[in-house]
């Protein structure tokens, strides 16, 4: 049984000339995996994130012919009920650890936060608990990170944070959006190897979303490519070379090389792109 | 075009830049890079005037800055990173563009607006809109053409296409190209992208901890015949990611 099984998944927002679908009929499975899903702005990829974590609110609209986590159908849930989910079963990290961590509570007790509302776990237990989960994400010493303020730590050791926060629950399913992309090159290979870890160590499964093809190509057992609100192709790992669809090639080709000897880059021709769609 | 000899840069007491040398020729693109708190954006900010504890000489077009002095707007305009923070939300295109004419006294508003957004390839309909009705690429157009009004020699670009989607950064490196060749201008491009190094400028230094660790003409990164260890190892972790 797949981890999460989504069918046909729809997000509107009304507007003026009536409701205008970001995500149109979005269908795929989730295992025990890595799973890539790249695009560019506005393509739709954070809001397919956030309608799995139920975190769209009105006046949006998510309509699905299938919406399951581990059996469970998340379109019947209360917000009450998806409050228990959220956090224990499934997290998010976001993209830039300055804006999404609280500035004024200090480190360990943002992770405790998570112990405290879904488990009965004592104040000694969740401390203990909170220095675990910092040492899984590789903080050296974890007892002096707990006491530090978000504002003390760098962005790569912040985004460490974020993901300590997410796993101290052991949830099964994590949506990782853009986690590495407010972050230095160098330090990006560190938290991608992090979330890899536990990915294989715990069995968790990994949604990634990025508008990097590249990185997401050497990260991921399987990518979907996503364009104006729909899935135009399906890659397996290794496989980015061997894309067929032209927007896909069209943005390949759109990064520059590091032994780069063309004049121009080559643009996406977005009317032509219309046209096949 | 750009000499800076010896600069060394303290923020309080902590030293960010330690005795930085370059020269850029006229003409030339320029790169600096490096990880964050390497100093690279600190040189840009000391090039336009917005550091206060500097020492060692700095020269533009052959003119020693003096320190407390910033160089002449006409001299030296700056792009940065994200054209979401760098427009003011409630001016027009025309407002923005139009204001460093009327700060210097520059006659012909209208025919140099147009001129300048057709030279950056925004649509002359666009004069009249807000930033928040333009997407990234064309905000940033916006942000280069605004450094182009007063036509300075030089610009300095601070990260100018990391904040933007792949097809769209093409899109500006392609714009930056192309406007480098036909006004003959003079880049110093602060990055941390190596593969935009190699499309966009001549050569490169590569900083660490406030020190130039090696300056190389760019073929020899398109080789990956940096000479520097620490060169080396920027090289290999942008080919592994």
């Amino acid at each position: 049984m797949s981890l999460l099984s989504v069918e046909n998944l729809r997000v509107a927002f009304p507007s003026d000339h009536g409701p205008v679908e970001v995500v149109k009929g979005l269908s795929f499975d989730l295992g025990r995996e890595r799973l890539g899903i790249v695009g560019e702005s506005g393509s739709g990829k954070s809001m397919t994130g956030r309608a799995v974590m139920g975190l769209i609110g009105k006046p949006a609209r998510v309509t699905a012919d299938r919406l399951e986590f581990e059996g469970q159908d998340l379109r019947a849930l209360s917000e009450r009920q998806f409050r228990r989910l959220r956090g224990a079963r499934m997290s998010m990290v976001l993209q830039d650890p300055k804006f999404s961590l609280n500035p004024v509570i200090r480190i360990g007790e943002q992770i405790a936060e998570a112990l405290e509302f879904h488990t009965g776990l004592t104040a000694r237990q969740r401390r203990v608990k909170v220095l675990e989960a910092l040492e899984a994400v590789r903080i050296d010493d974890p007892e002096r990170v707990a006491r530090l303020f978000p504002h003390e730590v760098s962005g790569g050791m912040g985004q460490r944070v974020m993901i300590a926060m997410m796993v101290v629950m052991e949830p099964a399913l994590m949506i990782a959006d853009e986690p590495t992309s407010a972050l230095d090159v160098s330090v990006r290979g560190q938290v991608l190897d992090i979330m890899d870890d536990l990915v294989r160590r715990r069995g968790m499964g990994l949604m990634l979303i990025s508008h990097d093809l590249n990185m997401v190509a050497r990260w991921c057992d399987r990518i979907l490519v996503m364009y104006q609100g729909r899935i135009v192709e399906e890659l397996g790992a290794g496989q980015l070379g061997a894309a067929q669809h032209p927007y896909t090639r069209g943005l390949l080709a759109s990064v520059p090389r590091i032994d780069e000897d063309r004049d121009r880059l080559p643009v996406l021709d977005r009317a032509a792109l219309g046209a096949c769609q | 075009m750009i000499g800076i000899e010896n600069l060394t840069v303290r923020f309080g007491p902590t030293t960010v830049l330690h005795g930085v040398s370059f020269e850029v020729a006229n003409g030339e693109s320029f790169a600096l890079v490096g990880e964050s708190g390497s100093g690279k954006s600190t040189i840009l900010k000391a090039l336009a005037g917005q550091v206060e504890d500097w020492s060692g000489r700095m020269t533009l077009d052959g003119t020693a800055m003096k320190r407390g002095d910033a160089p002449h707007a006409r001299q030296v305009q700056m792009v940065f990173q994200d054209p979401y923070g760098s427009l003011h939300p409630r001016r027009s295109v025309d407002d923005t563009l139009a204001e460093p004419l009327a700060i210097h006294g520059i006659k012909g508003r209208d025919a140099r607006v147009l001129a300048m957004l057709d030279a950056v390839g925004l649509p002359r309909r666009f004069r009249f809109r807000l930033p928040h009705q333009l997407s990234g690429g064309q905000r940033q157009r916006v942000a280069i053409a605004r450094a182009l009004m007063l036509e300075p020699p030089v610009l300095l670009l601070d990260e100018p296409t990391s904040a933007l989607d792949v097809s769209v950064q093409a899109e500006i490196l392609n714009l930056l190209k192309g406007l480098r060749q036909e006004k003959h201008l003079t880049y110093l491009l602060v990055t941390h992208d190596l593969p935009v190094v190699s499309f966009l400028c001549d050569r490169l230094a590569i900083l660490r901890q406030g020190r130039i660790e090696e300056q190389a003409p760019v073929a020899a990164l398109r080789l990956g015949q940096l000479t520097s260890a620490y060169g080396q190892e920027l090289y290999r972790r942008s080919t592994e990611g």
